[in-house]
C-alpha cells in the first residue's frame, strides 16, 4: 500500500468515526468512551463510584474537594478524576492505599470545623458527609483546638442558623465549601441572590447583602447541597427521611413534566416533601420552586372533605349518593325538557389523560353535547378545528434539542414565569455552547438576561414583528430571492421600515435576527403565552408560517407553541374542544359509534349563551373560570342564570360558591394518572397517598355519574386505557401551509384614558389557582400586587408596598405596587393567582390589549 | 532622591557590559522617556516590530534559555509557543506584577525607576503572541508603581510606542494598567486571570490551561515583570550574547532580593549560577551577617522554598543547582536569619502568612493551613503536645501535592524543612515549653 | 447617594478600557475607597449601577480582597508588615512601639479617629525593613526617631 493510499484511508476512517474514542483501564476493567470525557465519568459507565462532593453532573467541574483522587498509571501526584480527561491508555486505581489515605485525609479536613449537629440536623440519613465519612473516614478526630463558628448578626436561633429566604436557612459551621449552591444559582439559573464572601477557611456563603435567597429555582439550592447547611422550612424538623418512602411522578404545574419524587409516609398519609427525579431528556435535576413545593396542596387543611349541596341558599355537607342522585335529576330534567346539548362542560388542563377523557366521553355520550372545552385564561378562542393556531400548538418540541441549538429565539413568552424548566436548557445551551439567543416579547423580561439581543415591541403588535423579519431577510438577500418575492406582496405594510416603525423595533434588530435564522443550522423558535393568549392568535399564527416557510425553519429545528399547562397537550389530543381536530373526531366517532353533530361552542362562547339562558347545565371538572376567565362580572352573570351547575374541585373557590354541587376532587398525588407534556410525551405519575376526605379523582367521578345514567363508559379499566391509547395515538396534524399567506399587522390601539397596557400573567412562584393553598409558596407571594417600571414608579409617587390604584374601562383593583426590575414601558404586569384579587374585572372579553390607568391611592 | 530607599548594585552593573537590568536605575530620570530613549530605550521594540516576525522574536527568546523570573522558572519562549495556531479569539498578554511573595521586593525596583523598561518588554512579548490588548496588574499597595506606571503609559502613547499603527507597521497595541486589591494569592496565574476577569481571586483548575483558555477564554500569556523587562535586552543583543551567561540550563541573570539578617539587604542583579555563600557575605552585596552574629538559616527563594541550613549554603544560585539542594530558587528571595532566632518562630510567621492568604477553594489547604497554624502556634507559646510534631508532618503530606494550585505546595516546603533540619529545636520546644533560642528583635 | 459624579465618571471610564465590563469592579472599588476611606454595602450597590453587574459580584470580590476595609477607619491607616522579612528585623517591636506611642492597640483607632493600626502580610519591602504603610505611602528603613518623625507631620497635616 503506498503511502499516498494510506494517508486516504486514515482521512476516510476519521471521517466516518464522528467522535474519537478512547479506551482507559480502571481497577483492572477496560471501557470506552468518547474523547473529552472525564475518568470520574468512565468510571460511572463501569459502575464504579468514586466519592465527590463539590461535582454535579450539570454544572462545570470544580476540582475543589479533592474528594475523588485516583491514582494514576505514570502520574506521580493523586489526581482529581472530576476535572481528569481519560486518555488512550490511560491506567487508573480508585480504591488503592494512596487513594483511600488521600480520602481519608480529606474527610478529616472538613471535619475539623464541622459542627456534630448531626441529631438534630435535617440532612441526617441523607447526607454526603455523613456517608462518605462512614465509607472512607478516620473513626476518632485528632483536632482538638475550639471549632470555628460564624457568628454575628442576624443569628438568632440556636445552631446559629439564619434563615436567608422565605423557605431557606442556612448554618454557616456546616458548609463545606463545595461551592455548588452559588455555582447553580449563577451558572444553572442566572440569580444573583446568593454569593461567597471573605476568603480563605473563613469563606461564608450567605444571601446577597440585603437580599433574600427567593427565586425560583432557590429550592434546587437546598437539594444539592451535600450537608445540612442549607434547609427549607418546608422539611424542617418535620420528618427523619429514612420514616418516609418514595413515589415516582411528575410535576402537575407546568407543562415540562419535570420528574419528582414524593416523600410520603402512609400511617399520617401525608407527603412531606418533593425532590427531583433526574430526566437528562427533561429537567436535567432543577426543579422550579412551584414544582418543588406545589405538592403542599394535597395535605392542605382547607381541603374539601366531603360534597355539598346546596339547600335553601346555603351549601351544606353531604354524602356522595345523595350527591350523585341531585345531579342526575337536575341533568335529566334539563336534558329531557331542553335538550342534552343545553348542557356545558368544563375541565381543567392539569388533569390526567383518564379523567380529561371520561369527562368527554360522558359528556359526548350521555348529553350528546359537543359543549365541552378546556382553556380559561384564553380571551377568546376561535375553536375551528385544525385552526393555523392549533397546528402551531400541536408541533414535536424536544426539550433536549434547545441545548445544543445554535440559534434559539423566544417569542411571546415571559419565560421564567410560563416555562421555568425551558428557561434552563436555554441557560445551559449559553454555558456550555455559543448559541445566539434572541427574545422578543411585549415588555422586557427576565429572560433576556440571556439573550445576545432583546427585542420589544409594541404591545398588540406581534405579528408586525414576526412580518418585520421577514422582510428583513428579503431587504438582506439572506434567502434566495425567487422564494421572497411572493411573500412581500402579501405583507401589509410591506416595507421593513413602516413595518419596524409600527411594532416600534430597530430595523437593524430585525436584521440581526434574520440573519441568525438564515444562517442558523439547528434552530429553535419557541412561541409563549403572551401571544397565545392575545385574540390575534390567528393572524400570529400565519405571520409565524410564513417565517417558517421563509426560512425553512421546521427542517432544521424546531418551531412551536409551548403548551402551558401539566396536560394542555393531553386535553387537545383527547379531543376536549367543541370541536376536535378532523382526525380526533373520526378515531373517536370510530370509538363510540357516535360523535354528537351541533353547533358547537368554546367557554366564552357557552358562558355567553349561560347569559342568554340558552344553556342550562353546567359540569367544571378543577377549574376555576371565576377566577381565571376574562371579564368577571360577565363570567359570573353567566353561572348565576345557570339552572344546575356542578363544580369539582379540591377546594372552595370563587367558582365552587355559586354551584348548586360541589364535589371534591383528588389532587394529582391522591391517584396513578398519565399526563402528557409539551414535547408529546406519555408521562405516569404513580399514586402517593390515598385520596384526602371522601375525595375522588376525576375519572371515576365521571363513571359513576355515567352508570347511575344508565351508560357504563368502560367495561374496564383496560378498555379505558386502550382507547385512551388509540387516540392519542392519532397524533397531530402539523402540516404547515406551502403556500405563503397573507397577513395585515395591525398598529397598536392607543388609549389615551388608560395608557397602560396590562398582561395577566403567572406569578413565578405559582400556576393557576390552586398554588396559592401552598404554604411555601404562599411565603414568596401571598397576594396579588401590580409590577410596573421604576421610571413609573418614581413617576407617580409610589414606593414598593404602596397600594396603587389600578383601573379599566369595567373595573377597578386597589393592590401593592411591586417595582419591577426588569420592565422599563408602560406595560403593567399583575398575577392571577390569588383569589382574594379579582384582577379579571379589569379584562374586557374583545380586546386585543386590556388596557389599565395607574393611580396612587392617597392615605 | 528615589521613593524606596533600597540598595541595589546598579553601579555594578552600569560598568559591565553583561548584567544589564539595573544598568539606570540609579538614574532619577530613567523613568523619563526622552532619557529612557536616549539610553537606547524602545529601539529593541522598533527592532522587533518592523524588522522582525513574531516568530522570529519568539525564536529568539527561546534560543536565549530565558526562564519565568517570577517563581515557577517556565522557559518563556515555549510558553509563548502555546499559543494555538489558527485561533481566531484575540490573545492577550498580561504582565504579573502581583510581587506579594515573602522576601521578594525587586519587581518594585523596575517598576519605579526604570518602567519604561517593563512597557518595552511587555510590547515585545504581546508583539510575539499576536496580542493587541496587554494588561499589566499591579498590586494595589504598589501605589508609587502605579502612579509611575501610569505615567510611563502615558508617556509611551504620547511618544507613538503604543496606539495604532505603531512606527507605520500597521500594528495596534493598548495598554491597561489593572491594580489589585491586596490578596497573594492572585499572583498565581489562574487566580490572576479571575481577578483580571472581576471575580473572586480563585485558582482554577487545568486542563484547560491559560495559553489556550486564559482571560475571557481567550489564549493569554502571564509573564512576570523582570521576565519581560528582560526581553529588549535579547533582541537588542541577541539570544547568544544572553546564553553566554549564567549556566547553561540557567541562562543570563536574574535579580536577587536580599532581605533579613545581612548587614546590606537589598536588591542585586548577578549572573546565574553566583555563589549564595558570596551572595551573603561579600561586602559588595550581603556583608555579612548582623550584628556578627552566626547564620542560622537561609530561605533561599522566597519564602515557599525550603529552608538552607549553613553547611548547605555552598551552592550555586540557579534553578539546577538549588533543586539538587532540595529547594528552589524560586523568586530570588533570599531571606537569612541568625542564631537567635527561633525555628518555630519563623515556621509561625510563615504559616500565619500562607492561612491568611488561601483562597477557600480546596478543601486541603483552607483547612490544613488552619490547623497547621493552629498547632504551630501552641508549639510556639509553650503549649506543644507530644506528638504534634508527627502531626504536622502528616498534614504536611495530605497537603503537599493535593492542591489546585501551588499555594498549598507553598504553604508546606517551609514547614516541611524546618521540621527537617532542625527537629530537636522543635522538640525542645515541646519538651520544654519554651524557645530554644529567644527571640526578640528590636527595631533601632 | 455616596458616590461623587467624578468618582462614578472614573469608573465609567474604567468600564470603557475592558473588554468586559466585570473587569472595571477591582478598579471600581479602588477608585470608590480613595473618595470615602471605607466601603460598605450602599456603596457596593452603587458601584453596581455604575458598571451594571449584579450587586453581589460587587460584595463577593470586595469582601475577598484585604484592601478594601468594611469599617470606618481613621484618618491614618497604618499598616504594619509583620511577615517574615519584617519579623526578623524587629517588626513586633515596631509594632508595640506604635502602640505605646498612640495608646491603642493593634486594630483600634486612637479616640480622636485620626490613626487606626493594623497588621499586614508582605507588602514587598522586604529589603528595607522593618517599614509600614499608611495609606497611600510606604515608610521604610524606619528606626525609632523616623517613626516619631511621621507621626508628627501626620498630626500636624490632619
Amino acid at each position: 500500500m503506498t503511502e499516498a493510499m494510506a494517508g486516504t484511508n486514515k482521512e476516510e476512517a476519521v471521517g466516518k468515526s464522528q467522535t474519537l474514542m478512547v479506551t482507559l483501564t480502571i481497577d483492572g476493567r477496560q471501557v470506552t468512551v468518547s474523547k473529552g470525557t472525564t475518568v470520574l465519568e468512565a468510571a460511572t459507565q463501569l459502575g464504579i463510584h468514586i466519592p465527590t462532593f463539590c461535582w454535579h453532573p450539570k454544572l462545570k467541574p470544580l476540582g475543589a474537594c479533592r474528594m475523588c483522587y485516583v491514582e494514576i498509571e505514570k502520574v506521580p501526584k493523586l489526581q482529581v478524576s472530576c476535572a481528569t480527561e481519560a486518555t488512550d491508555g490511560m491506567v487508573v486505581y480508585t480504591d488503592s492505599d494512596r487513594v483511600k489515605q488521600g480520602r481519608r485525609a480529606i474527610i478529616e479536613f472538613i471535619l475539623l470545623n464541622h459542627p456534630l449537629d448531626c441529631p438534630t440536623c435535617d440532612k441526617g440519613g441523607e447526607c454526603e458527609l455523613q456517608n462518605l465519612t462512614f465509607e472512607h473516614g478516620f473513626d476518632d478526630s485528632r483536632f482538638d483546638f475550639v471549632k470555628h463558628r460564624f457568628t454575628g448578626e442576624s443569628v438568632t436561633t440556636t445552631f446559629d442558623d439564619i434563615r436567608i429566604g422565605p423557605e431557606i436557612i442556612l448554618n454557616r459551621n456546616r458548609c463545606i465549601h463545595c461551592y455548588k449552591c452559588v455555582r447553580a444559582n449563577k451558572e444553572a439559573f442566572g440569580e444573583y441572590d446568593l454569593g461567597a464572601f471573605e476568603r480563605g477557611n473563613i469563606t461564608e456563603i450567605n444571601a446577597t447583602p440585603g437580599e433574600q435567597v427567593d427565586n425560583p429555582f432557590s429550592g434546587n439550592l437546598v437539594e444539592i447541597c451535600p450537608v445540612g447547611a442549607l434547609t427549607n422550612s418546608d422539611w424542617r424538623y418535620k420528618i427523619r427521611v429514612w420514616l418516609t418512602r418514595t413515589t415516582p411522578s411528575v410535576c402537575n404545574f407546568s407543562s415540562s413534566g419535570s420528574n419528582l419524587m414524593f416523600y410520603k409516609e402512609d400511617h399520617k398519609n401525608r407527603i412531606y416533601r418533593v425532590t427531583s427525579r433526574r430526566n437528562d431528556d427533561i429537567d436535567d435535576g432543577w426543579l422550579a420552586d412551584i414544582t418543588r413545593y406545589g405538592y403542599q396542596i394535597a395535605n392542605s387543611p382547607e381541603r374539601l372533605q366531603t360534597p355539598l349541596i346546596k339547600k335553601e341558599g346555603n351549601q351544606v355537607p353531604a354524602s356522595w349518593d345523595e350527591a350523585i342522585a341531585v345531579i342526575y335529576k337536575r341533568f335529566s330534567e334539563i336534558r329531557e325538557k331542553k335538550g342534552g346539548v343545553c348542557i356545558g362542560g368544563l375541565a381543567a388542563p392539569n388533569l390526567d389523560n383518564a379523567s380529561l377523557y371520561s369527562f368527554s366521553k360522558f359528556l359526548r355520550k350521555v348529553f350528546h353535547s359537543n359543549n365541552i372545552d378546556f382553556r380559561t385564561d384564553y380571551a377568546m378562542l376561535p375553536g375551528k378545528p385544525d385552526s393555523l393556531f392549533s397546528k402551531l400548538c400541536s408541533r414535536l418540541f424536544r426539550i433536549s434539542n434547545i441545548d445544543d441549538s445554535d440559534v434559539i429565539v423566544s417569542f411571546g413568552s415571559d419565560l421564567v414565569r410560563e416555562h421555568p424548566n425551558e428557561y434552563l436548557h436555554i441557560r445551559k445551551a449559553r454555558n456550555f455552547g455559543s448559541p445566539k439567543i434572541f427574545t422578543l416579547n411585549p415588555y422586557s423580561v427576565k429572560s433576556a438576561d440571556v439573550a445576545d439581543l432583546e427585542l420589544v415591541y409594541k404591545p398588540g403588535t406581534d405579528e408586525a414583528v414576526i412580518n418585520g423579519i421577514c422582510l428583513a431577510a428579503i431587504e438582506e438577500n439572506l434567502v434566495e430571492p425567487q422564494r421572497t418575492s411572493r411573500l412581500s406582496e402579501k405583507l401589509v405594510p410591506s416595507t421593513l421600515t413602516e413595518t419596524a416603525a409600527l411594532c416600534g423595533v430597530s430595523e437593524d434588530g430585525l436584521k440581526i435576527v434574520a440573519r441568525a435564522l438564515a444562517e442558523g443550522a439547528k434552530v429553535t423558535f419557541l412561541i409563549g403565552e403572551l401571544v397565545t393568549q392575545s385574540q390575534a392568535r390567528e393572524t400570529v399564527a400565519a405571520a409565524v408560517a410564513n417565517l417558517n416557510l421563509l426560512f425553512s425553519l421546521e427542517n432544521k429545528g424546531q418551531l412551536a407553541v409551548l403548551a402551558r399547562y401539566a396536560n394542555s397537550v393531553g386535553a387537545e389530543r383527547l379531543g376536549l374542544m367543541p370541536s376536535p381536530s378532523e382526525a380526533v373526531t373520526k378515531e373517536l366517532a370510530s370509538l363510540w359509534g357516535e360523535f354528537p353533530d351541533h353547533q358547537p361552542h368554546t367557554t366564552d362562547a357557552m358562558l355567553a349563551l349561560m347569559k342568554k339562558e340558552e344553556l342550562h347545565g353546567f359540569f367544571v371538572l378543577g377549574a376555576n373560570p371565576v377566577m381565571l376567565c376574562p371579564d368577571r362580572e360577565f363570567v359570573k352573570e353567566g353561572l348565576e342564570k345557570l339552572d344546575f351547575l356542578v363544580v369539582c374541585d379540591l377546594f372552595e373557590t370563587k367558582t365552587t360558591a355559586l354551584a348548586d354541587v360541589v364535589l371534591p376532587l383528588s389532587s394529582w398525588a391522591e391517584y396513578a394518572g398519565e399526563y402528557v407534556n409539551l414535547e408529546g410525551r406519555v408521562q405516569r405519575a404513580e399514586r402517593a397517598i390515598k385520596p384526602i376526605g371522601q375525595s375522588k379523582p376525576g375519572f371515576e367521578i365521571m363513571n359513576t355519574l355515567a352508570e347511575k345514567f344508565g351508560q357504563k363508559l368502560f367495561v374496564s379499566e383496560d378498555e379505558m386505557a386502550s382507547e385512551i391509547e388509540r387516540v392519542l395515538g392519532v397524533g397531530p396534524s402539523v402540516e404547515m401551509p406551502r403556500e405563503f399567506l397573507e397577513v395585515k399587522a395591525s398598529t397598536q390601539e392607543s388609549n389615551d384614558a388608560f395608557p397602560n397596557p396590562l398582561f395577566v400573567v403567572d406569578d413565578p412562584h405559582h400556576s393557576g389557582h390552586l398554588t396559592e393553598k401552598s404554604t411555601s409558596l404562599a411565603n414568596f407571594a401571598g397576594e396579588a400586587y401590580v409590577e410596573i417600571s421604576a421610571d413609573m414608579a418614581a413617576s407617580y409617587g409610589v414606593v414598593g408596598g404602596a397600594p396603587v390604584r389600578v383601573e379599566s374601562e369595567v373595573g377597578k383593583i386597589i393592590v401593592p405596587a411591586k417595582i419591577s426590575e426588569y420592565l422599563d414601558t408602560e406595560v403593567v404586569l399583575i398575577p392571577r393567582n390569588f383569589s382574594a384579587t379579582t384582577v379579571t374585572s379589569l379584562l374586557m372579553r374583545k380586546r386585543r390589549i386590556d388596557w389599565v390607568k395607574i393611580s396612587k391611592v392617597d392615605e | 532622591m528615589f521613593y524606596s530607599p533600597v540598595i541595589t548594585n546598579a553601579a555594578e552593573v552600569a560598568s559591565s557590559d553583561r548584567l544589564h537590568l539595573f544598568r539606570y536605575v540609579e538614574d532619577p530620570d530613567q523613568s523619563k522617556v526622552e532619557i529612557f530613549e536616549a539610553h537606547g530605550g524602545y529601539s529593541a521594540w522598533k527592532k522587533a516590530l518592523t524588522g522582525m516576525s513574531a516568530d522570529e522574536v519568539r525564536e529568539e527568546v527561546k534560543k536565549s534559555g530565558l526562564r519565568g523570573r517570577g517563581g515557577a522558572g517556565f522557559p518563556t519562549g515555549m510558553k509563548w509557543g502555546f499559543i494555538p495556531k489558527g485561533s481566531s479569539k484575540p490573545r492577550y498578554l498580561i504582565c504579573n506584577a502581583d510581587e506579594s511573595e515573602p522576601g521578594t521586593c525587586k519587581d518594585r525596583v523596575l517598576m519605579e525607576r526604570d518602567p519604561h523598561a517593563v512597557i518595552e518588554g511587555m510590547a515585545i512579548a504581546a508583539y510575539a503572541i499576536g496580542c493587541h490588548q496587554m494588561f499589566i496588574y499591579i498590586r494595589g499597595e504598589f501605589n508609587h508603581c502605579i502612579d509611575r506606571i501610569n505615567a510611563a503609559r502615558e508617556e509611551a502613547y504620547a511618544r507613538g510606542h503604543l496606539g495604532k499603527d505603531i512606527y507605520g507597521s500597521g500594528y495596534d497595541l493598548d495598554m491597561v494598567v489593572h491594580t489589585g486589591g491586596g490578596a497573594y494569592i492572585c499572583g498565581e496565574e489562574t487566580a490572576l486571570l479571575n481577578s483580571l476577569e472581576g471575580k473572586r481571586g480563585m485558582s482554577r483548575i487545568r486542563p484547560p490551561f491559560p495559553a489556550v483558555e486564559g482571560l475571557y477564554a481567550c489564549p493569554t500569556i502571564v509573564n512576570n515583570v523582570e521576565t519581560l523587562a528582560t526581553v529588549p535586552h535579547i533582541i537588542n543583543r541577541g539570544a547568544d550574547w544572553y546564553r553566554s551567561m549564567g549556566t547553561e540550563k540557567s541562562t543570563g541573570t536574574k535579580i536577587f532580593s536580599l532581605s533579613g539578617h545581612v548587614k546590606r539587604p537589598g536588591n542585586y542583579e548577578v549572573e546565574m549560577g553566583f555563589p549564595l555563600k558570596k551572595l551573603i557575605y561579600d561586602p559588595a552585596y550581603g556583608g555579612g551577617i548582623r550584628d556578627n552574629k552566626k547564620l542560622k538559616g537561609v530561605i533561599p527563594g522566597g519564602s515557599s522554598t525550603p529552608m538552607l541550613t549553613p553547611d548547605m549554603i555552598d551552592v550555586d544560585l540557579d534553578y539546577e543547582s538549588l533543586a539538587d539542594a532540595g529547594t528552589m530558587l524560586g523568586s530570588g528571595a533570599v531571606i537569612v536569619f541568625h542564631e537567635e532566632t527561633c525555628i518555630v518562630w519563623v515556621a509561625l510567621r510563615l504559616i500565619r502568612f500562607y492561612r491568611h492568604e488561601s483562597c477557600g477553594k480546596c478543601t486541603p489547604c483552607h483547612e490544613g493551613t488552619a490547623w497547621l497554624e493552629q498547632i504551630i502556634r501552641r508549639i510556639e507559646q509553650g503549649l506543644g503536645q507530644p506528638g504534634d510534631i508527627e502531626l504536622i508532618e502528616e498534614i504536611c503530606g495530605n497537603i503537599l501535592g493535593r492542591t489546585v494550585c501551588p499555594l498549598g505546595d507553598a504553604a508546606v516546603m517551609p514547614i516541611q524543612s524546618a521540621i527537617k533540619h532542625w527537629r530537636d529545636e522543635w522538640q525542645y520546644h515541646i519538651d520544654n515549653k519554651k524557645c530554644l533560642v529567644k527571640t526578640n528583635f528590636e527595631f533601632q | 447617594m455616596i458616590l461623587t459624579e467624578a468618582s462614578r465618571e472614573q469608573i465609567r471610564e474604567k468600564v470603557s478600557q475592558y473588554p468586559d465590563r466585570k473587569s472595571a469592579i477591582l478598579p471600581a472599588l479602588t477608585i470608590a475607597y480613595s473618595q470615602t476611606g471605607y466601603l460598605n454595602d450602599e456603596i457596593y450597590r452603587e458601584i453596581s449601577q455604575v458598571i451594571r453587574v449584579p450587586h453581589v459580584e460587587i460584595a463577593e470580590a470586595a469582601t475577598f480582597y484585604t484592601l478594601f476595609p468594611k469599617l470606618p477607619v481613621g484618618k491614618y491607616l497604618i499598616q504594619v508588615c509583620h511577615n517574615i522579612s519584617c519579623a526578623l528585623l524587629g517588626a513586633d517591636s515596631l509594632l508595640a512601639y506604635l502602640e505605646q506611642k498612640l495608646g491603642i492597640k493593634k486594630g483600634e483607632t486612637t479616640p480622636d479617629n485620626l490613626f487606626t493600626l493594623v497588621t499586614v502580610e508582605c507588602l514587598g519591602s522586604c529589603a528595607t525593613a522593618p517599614m509600614m504603610q499608611i495609606n497611600q505611602d510606604y515608610y521604610e528603613n524606619l528606626t525609632g526617631e523616623k517613626v516619631d518623625r511621621i507621626l508628627e507631620e501626620l498630626k500636624a497635616k490632619a
